[in-house]
């Protein structure tokens, strides 16, 4: 599923960086939505023109990357919420449907920079795709690696419960006889001894 | 196709009941006019809820007539039609029953192959017809179908891969239904989840016939590494349980946004009885050789 960037813009790995842009911008010439109005191929058109974009970025993002720690040495840079990276563009990416870009992005991450911030996003990607047992896993890991965020805790939740048996607007839920439990039925009772011993009758005698 | 996809009868009233057989006699019949009298032979109550899906986004009346049904010869049947008929439904049925047929030709045992060998001439040139109708759904059901081919022979051990081609199939063939790009993206997931439901339970069901025969499953090459059989089949049965209640709850999610106009109570019994109901059944079977 996942794209080299460097292949999807069709240059070489020590391709300078005007050499990128250059591609860069002829495709997107090429591609732009602009030229497919009124035209069928116009969604296959605007998927290349996001798939050409995130590349882009992808590719950018890792050569500054590599350039700021060749400098400061040190950490993730800036404007990354101190993510190793971009986490904004990558939900707003998901957000919007652009599913294959967010994954180029955070598979272009390192194994050691992986933070729970990662994980609930890669898991968010497989979620929207419907994958929905490496969904499970990573909304797991996150939830575990920061136990005190909210977000990823509810997407767990969310699962868990989905996994015992939830369902959404399920209209059976009261008819099905397996979910009147034992307890249900005794305070039920007792509600309605109590009720009874109010108006001067007994439905239980001994209490 | 594989019969997973069913009402839950004892939770259904007569008149619904009355109904999801019309439905289901309609397709019948507009198999056999549109497709020929062999397409219909291979028809089952999965075909009966796209069926109901169409009908429900369908604006023309309703009719009922009665026809008659040759496994019922004096008797006529009640149908229930439109004037168009059910086309997408008989497009994808015989589409996907032509895939399947191709399907067993190459890999299963000598009954099933022996009948897809028979039936597959007759589907084909039907699946011909059809696709000229809805040539974007033939080419994404080929497509899914080299994909699942490629997943054999792969043999991977993620049941997510593994039932993504099943997935993209029902995906492209609910897709088309839809009234506006965000509608069929909706039902585009909604068959994408409903795909891969049929396909857990298929890997489920088959599970003991594929360890015999080493034919392709997930659940073979994630859980059948050694010896113990008995655990095996205990973990299989787990991990199969959990992803199936995963994909039916993001699928009631997705389904809770869809609202048909239509038959919703009947759809809305196969969604949350009938597909656990069906289920059940296959976790079921082996409940007597667990103890």
């Amino acid at each position: 599923m996942t794209n080299d960037p460097y292949k999807v813009l069709g240059v070489s790995r020590s391709a300078s960086d005007d050499d990128i842009k250059k591609a860069y911008r002829n495709l997107a010439k090429k591609y732009h939505p602009d030229q497919y109005e009124d035209n069928p191929l116009k969604d296959v058109a605007s998927e290349k023109m996001e798939e050409i974009n995130a590349a882009y970025d992808a590719i950018m993002n890792e050569r500054r990357g590599s350039a700021d720690q060749g400098f400061s040495g040190f950490g993730p840079g800036s404007g990354t919420n101190g993510h190793a990276f971009d986490n904004n563009r990558v939900r707003n990416l998901i957000q919007s449907g652009s599913i294959t870009a967010a994954e180029q992005i955070l598979d272009g991450v390192a194994v050691g920079q992986r933070d729970a911030e990662w994980h609930f996003l890669r898991a968010s990607v497989y979620y929207r795709r419907g994958w929905l047992n490496e969904a499970y896993s990573g909304f797991a890991t996150a939830a575990n690696m920061e136990p005190g965020n909210r977000e990823y805790a509810a997407a767990f939740r969310n699962m868990q419960n989905q996994q015992n048996g939830g369902m959404a607007g399920n209209p059976y839920q009261r008819k099905d006889p397996s979910s009147m439990s034992g307890c249900d039925c005794c305070t039920s009772l007792c509600i309605a001894d109590c009720c009874c011993e109010c108006l001067g009758g007994d439905l239980i005698p001994c209490c | 196709m594989f019969g997973y996809v069913k009402a839950f009868k004892p939770y259904m009233r007569m008149f619904e009941y009355e109904a999801y057989r019309g439905v289901y006699c309609s397709v019948c019949k507009g198999l056999s006019e549109k497709y020929g009298f062999m397409t219909r032979l291979t028809l089952s109550y999965d075909s009966a809820f796209l069926g109901l899906w169409e009908l429900s986004m369908t604006d023309t009346v309703i009719k009922t007539c009665k026809k008659r049904c040759p496994l019922h010869p004096v008797r006529k049947t009640v149908c229930l039609c439109t004037d168009k008929g059910l086309e997408l439904t008989c497009a994808a049925s015989v589409m996907l029953t032509y895939h399947k047929l191709r399907d067993d030709l190459s890999d299963k045992g000598f009954g099933k192959k022996l009948i897809a060998a028979v039936l597959l001439p007759f589907f084909s040139s039907a699946r011909k017809k059809a696709g000229r109708l809805y040539p974007d759904m033939d080419k994404k059901l080929a497509k899914a179908m080299k994909e699942q081919g490629r997943i054999e022979k792969e043999r991977t051990a993620s049941i997510d891969k593994a039932a993504h081609p099943t997935g993209a199939m029902m995906s492209a063939v609910f897709s088309p239904l839809g009234r506006d790009r965000e509608h069929r993206e909706l039902l585009s997931r909604f068959g994408y989840l409903l795909g891969r439901y049929v396909y857990l339970c298929d890997a489920l069901d088959d599970l003991e016939g594929d360890v015999k025969s080493g034919s392709y499953n997930p659940l073979c090459v994630m859980f059948y590494n050694d010896n113990d059989n008995v655990t095996a089949r205990k973990k299989a049965k787990k991990y199969c349980t959990d992803s199936v209640m995963l994909t039916l709850g993001e699928l009631a999610e997705v389904y809770t946004k869809l609202q048909p106009v239509k038959h919703k109570d009947i759809i809305d019994n196969v969604i949350y009885l009938g597909l656990k109901n069906s289920f059940s059944e296959i976790t079921g079977k082996d409940r007597h050789n667990d103890k």
